[in-house]
């Protein structure tokens, strides 16, 4: 019989001294704990069970500690407050997160919160883990909101009503337009959604006003996109200087094989390491109380340059530097000049087991999860000696193991509407007959956000209609970088059947396997395909036959956007074996498939 | 005043006896202890609505403020008694050292019945106690709070005369404001409230989770309706309760064995937590004698009423099974069947422990009224929740270490720490 301190998983029940304790994971509830805290408490078991620190050492791993508000916790909230029919209504994003803060937390839980806020002085990160993403085994990712708290005020009553109104602000996500498109998307509703809570130290260390880990992590035990000499099951690792949100969101960061460490990025200049690697970082806002909002998501974080990295002094271990009179970059910063964080010092000298322990962590996953997997985690290298990485999440991937084959000339058909050598996805799709597209003679890089908003509106229409469709689009589809290509969330283009990035010249970015974006298509199992705008000779990729689609007439269209919709279905085909994926006309297709 | 043969000051005094002997007090701080150290008592004119004039009686006791500010309620009562107040006065002295508030403890009020009185006249009553004590009363010597049939309107037409008196916007003179206009949010809730959380503390000493546990509880007013609430919250289920039938003068204890629904009762319940018999048969509750609600195979019992509700009658009818009984009346427990409770293996939270939720809302609300910026609900919850938890916790580190009764032990952290604010300040 378990004692009475014990609830679900083998989960302990808050204790006031909890932050004096060594049990790294408690709960406040009795519910469920939602799919990422049981991931967390996996992944506890895990390190327990089959990690054998003694093989890594001067890396210690573990998870930072962490309290999971429970799913009862939120039910109580939802009812005591009356909030359900507030809940289900179309009230604006901004508005849903005003009337949640007005809302109170169950009595219940307030003293264990209050004590909390007494124990913890470092920053927190209040993250949702909810009951649909622990169901229906997917990630859910970047769909709710997380909020970071600097917790660093003196007066405990500011600190506890911070944490009061992040957790009200992570509840009222629940409920976000963005997040209903997503759940629609799932065949599930709101109302089948719970969220728990998981309130977590943040790994890292404060510079002045800046609380941040030195490195940020998603490594994945498959590789979409393996580089020649890889294959995708030596998998790929995202790594950034700063909060992970840099690479969740697609921004830059440095993308390497676990299976081939020292392999550097395909950059083809000096110039181009300079500009495409990361530039920037996110960290916690520990200086001056920034104006006052409770429901924004980056109320406390703040954006800073490699010139604050480089005051901070946390270069050395991520960065290497441009040596002009040896047209080199050499790792570390004892050199001047300019500098690309590229994890040289890390990856490179191997002084720190740190690729063997992401290798192991990654291996002992799959295992567990009996599936591909991706996982995140967070380095703090202030102590050399004794690097601490902290385990932050771990979810399944989906790879479709079906045999597709397109053969060589199938592509050469005069059917073809796009094809690419980049594609993701595995299996045949012959039911879209509605294709989205951006005007490629009105695209330009400041106008990314519009192109946004006026694709959800389309994308509302036709998921109401159930109507999934081809989304075709420039630059990094999910990137936060306007320049880099279109800022959508996934709920603005959650009905896509077929999502296809075209480059151009000035936007030809890797796609970002770490990035939110990324995990939805992976899970949705919405085929991508990576398309050259221009038929450069020679090139990895193929045309897009823009003639015959500007062709077709639209059945709605805008300064910026064409929706055509066709008699016939397309037929779309992607080997994830090769990586090759292709999209026809049907009714070319069936003719060639008869010739 | 009246004559009441029950005299609640010797029972006060004989109670504070028995801390100063463990304690080792001396003389001079166990004299200046056990007697108030203040008491006013003066005559309200009052002109009635048939223009008859009539002079009704006031009082106040302040008992001791080494600690702070005295804190206590004024009660409009026909058969109060100055020994009950003089008490009263000292149990809130000691109620507030022992959740640790900054304040000392007092007692007052008018003799009179409010049934009797229209609008107009209570409202004279209310300005003409202020009219009288406002050279001794005020948010930084005493302040009053709300009592046995005085009412958030009382307080307030007292705050008007105050203000009126001193010249300034003084909310934090009174406390037991409405909320919007100076009182504090989570007050309602606050005294049941606190309850629970000593109750929720005791489990935890006893490693023992509130869902496998029921509770029984005398009363259905205020404090007994948000105890339940909380309780059943906290997972625990409330199986039996009790209250007064106005009607057929006399209490009646309702029984569901899977649990009683509050806000089933609360719908068939007067303003007064008089619940519907007919009602309550119809929802089908089992309809006890009043003082069965002791009996009950429980294991928490919470007196929510009045005083001497367990006694030497009755103590030996409490089940086997009661581990915890949380007093959150005050007084429930005569001195003779506190001793037959003494020598069995359960625990008692005293009352003026366990009731102790309510003043301390009422010092958030005379923080917030000072400052004049009012917080939240979570965070007067939040703060009730950390405070009522500390003290639990204090008490309950004396009884392990010393080996003590609960109610010795609070006591004795209560007149320790009053004790040591009187020596510190060159009193004794």
């Amino acid at each position: 019989m378990k004692p009475a301190g014990f609830g679900q998983q083998d989960v302990p029940f808050f204790n006031r001294s909890f932050f004096r304790s060594l049990v790294p994971i408690t709960r406040i509830g009795n519910g469920e704990l939602g799919g990422k805290a049981r991931g967390l408490v996996l992944i506890r078991d895990m390190l327990a069970s089959h990690f054998d620190a003694k093989n890594f050492p001067g890396i210690e791993v573990y998870v930072p500690k962490m309290v999971v508000l429970a799913t009862d916790v939120f039910d109580a909230f939802m009812e005591r407050n009356g909030l359900l029919e507030t809940a289900f209504s179309d009230l604006a994003d901004d508005h849903m997160a005003e009337t949640f803060q007005r809302a109170d937390l169950p009595t219940e839980i307030l003293g264990d919160l209050r004590a909390l806020a007494e124990e913890a002085r470092t920053p927190l990160a209040i993250r949702s883990s909810s009951l649909l993403e622990d169901e229906l085994f997917r990630p859910f990712a970047g769909v709710y909101e997380t909020k970071m708290l600097p917790n660093n005020q003196p007066d405990v009553d500011t600190r506890f009503r911070k944490l009061v109104e992040a957790i009200k602000f992570v509840y009222a996500s629940t409920y976000f337009n963005n997040a209903k498109s997503y759940i629609r998307a799932t065949d599930r509703t709101s109302a089948d959604e719970k969220m728990a809570i998981i309130i977590q130290e943040v790994v890292g260390r404060r510079h002045d006003e800046r609380f941040y880990p030195d490195v940020s992590g998603v490594g994945r035990s498959y590789n979409f996109f393996p580089a020649s000499g890889s294959t995708p099951k030596d998998g790929v690792v995202n790594l950034a200087l700063g909060l992970g949100k840099t690479i969740v969101d697609g921004g830059a960061s440095w993308i390497y094989t676990p299976a081939r460490p020292r392999a550097p990025m395909p950059f083809n200049s000096v110039r181009d390491i300079l500009k495409l690697t990361q530039l920037a970082f996110w960290a916690v806002n520990m200086g001056r109380p920034p104006a006052y909002n409770p429901i924004a998501e980056t109320e406390y974080l703040i954006q800073a340059d490699l010139a604050a990295a480089s005051y901070d002094d946390t270069l050395s271990a991520v960065a290497s530097t441009y040596v002009a009179n040896r047209d080199r970059f050499l790792p570390g910063t004892a050199h001047s000049g300019p500098r690309a964080i590229d994890f040289a010092p890390l990856l490179a000298y191997g002084n720190i087991p740190f690729n063997e322990a992401i290798r192991e962590l990654l291996s002992i996953s799959e295992q567990a999860l009996k599936d591909a997997v991706e996982i995140e985690f967070a380095m703090d290298l202030s102590d050399i000696a004794h690097v601490r990485l902290g385990f932050l999440q771990l979810r399944p991937m989906l790879v479709s193991e079906k045999e597709v084959e397109i053969r060589d000339e199938e592509l050469a058909t005069a059917g073809v509407l796009l094809a690419s050598n980049r594609a993701i996805g595995n299996g045949t799709l012959d039911t879209i007959r509605d294709i989205v597209y951006v005007r490629p003679e009105r695209f330009e890089a400041r106008l990314t956000p519009r192109i946004a908003v006026e694709l959800e509106t389309v994308n509302r229409a036709l998921l109401e209609k159930n109507r999934p469709y081809l989304l075709l689009g420039f630059g990094r589809w999910g990137s936060s970088d306007p320049w880099l290509g279109i800022p959508v969330e996934w709920g603005q283009i959650s009905g896509a059947g077929v999502i296809v990035e075209s480059t151009l010249p000035d936007m030809n970015v890797e796609p970002s396997q770490g990035a939110h974006f990324f995990h939805n298509l992976i899970s949705f199992e919405v085929p991508y395909l990576c398309v050259a705008y221009d038929n450069t000779e020679g090139a990895r990729t193929r045309k897009i036959d823009w003639d015959w689609l500007n062709f077709q007439p639209a059945l709605t269209e805008t300064n910026l956007l064409r929706h055509v919709c066709l008699e016939q279905p397309l037929l779309v085909k992607v080997d994830g074996r090769t990586g090759r994926g292709a999209v026809w006309r049907t009714q070319v297709a069936e003719e060639n498939a008869h010739s | 005043m009246a004559y009441k043969p029950y005299n609640s000051f010797s029972i006060a005094q004989t109670q504070f006896d028995g801390a100063a002997k463990i304690l080792g007090l001396d003389e001079a701080t166990s004299d200046l202890l056990r007697n108030p150290m203040r008491e006013y008592a003066f005559a309200i004119p009052i002109r009635m609505d048939d223009g008859k004039n009539c002079i009704f009686r006031g009082f106040r006791v302040q008992h001791n403020d080494a600690r702070g500010p005295c804190k206590g309620g004024i009660r409009f009562h026909p058969q109060e008694t100055q020994d009950t107040v003089r008490a009263l006065s000292m149990w809130m002295t000691w109620k507030c050292a022992v959740v640790d508030l900054p304040l000392g403890g007092a007692k007052g009020g008018v003799i009179c019945d409010p049934h009797n009185l229209s609008d107009h006249e209570q409202e004279q009553i209310c300005r003409g106690w202020v009219r009288q004590m406002a050279r001794n009363v005020g948010p930084n010597t005493d302040v009053p709070a709300p009592d046995v049939m005085t009412t958030p309107q009382h307080m307030l037409w007292m705050l008007d005369e105050f203000e009126g008196i001193t010249g300034a916007k003084v909310p934090g003179f009174i406390t037991g404001k409405p909320v919007g206009i100076g009182g504090s949010l989570g007050r309602t809730e606050a005294t049941g409230y606190g309850v629970i959380f000593t109750v929720r503390e005791a489990l935890k000493d006893m490693n023992i989770r509130a869902s496998n546990t029921t509770a029984s509880v005398q009363g259905f007013g205020n404090v007994a309706q948000h105890a339940i609430r909380l309780y059943e919250q906290l997972g625990g289920t409330t199986v039996c309760v009790s209250c007064w039938d106005q009607k057929d003068r006399t209490s009646y204890a309702y029984h569901k064995a899977d649990g009683i629904r509050i806000d089933e009762l609360l719908s068939i319940a007067d303003r007064f937590g008089g619940i519907d018999k007919t009602r309550a048969a119809d929802l089908g509750y089992e309809i006890l004698s009043g003082d069965d609600w002791l009996k009950q195979d429980v294991d928490i019992l919470i007196p929510a009423a009045l005083e001497n509700q367990i006694n030497e009658e009755n103590v030996n009818d409490i089940s086997a099974r009661v581990k915890i009984i949380a007093e959150g009346a005050n007084g429930p427990t005569t001195t003779g069947a506190d001793a037959v409770l003494r020598a069995r293996d359960l625990v008692v939270i005293p009352d003026f422990l366990a009731n102790a939720g309510g003043v301390t809302c009422s010092y958030f609300e005379q923080v917030q009224s000072n400052m004049n910026y009012y917080w939240g609900k979570d965070e007067v919850l939040g703060k009730l929740d950390s405070k009522m938890t500390a003290a639990y916790l204090s008490v309950s580190e004396m009884v392990r270490k010393r080996k003590l009764y609960m109610r010795d032990a609070a006591y004795i952290i209560a007149v320790d720490r009053v004790a040591r604010a009187c020596r510190d300040r060159g009193w004794v």
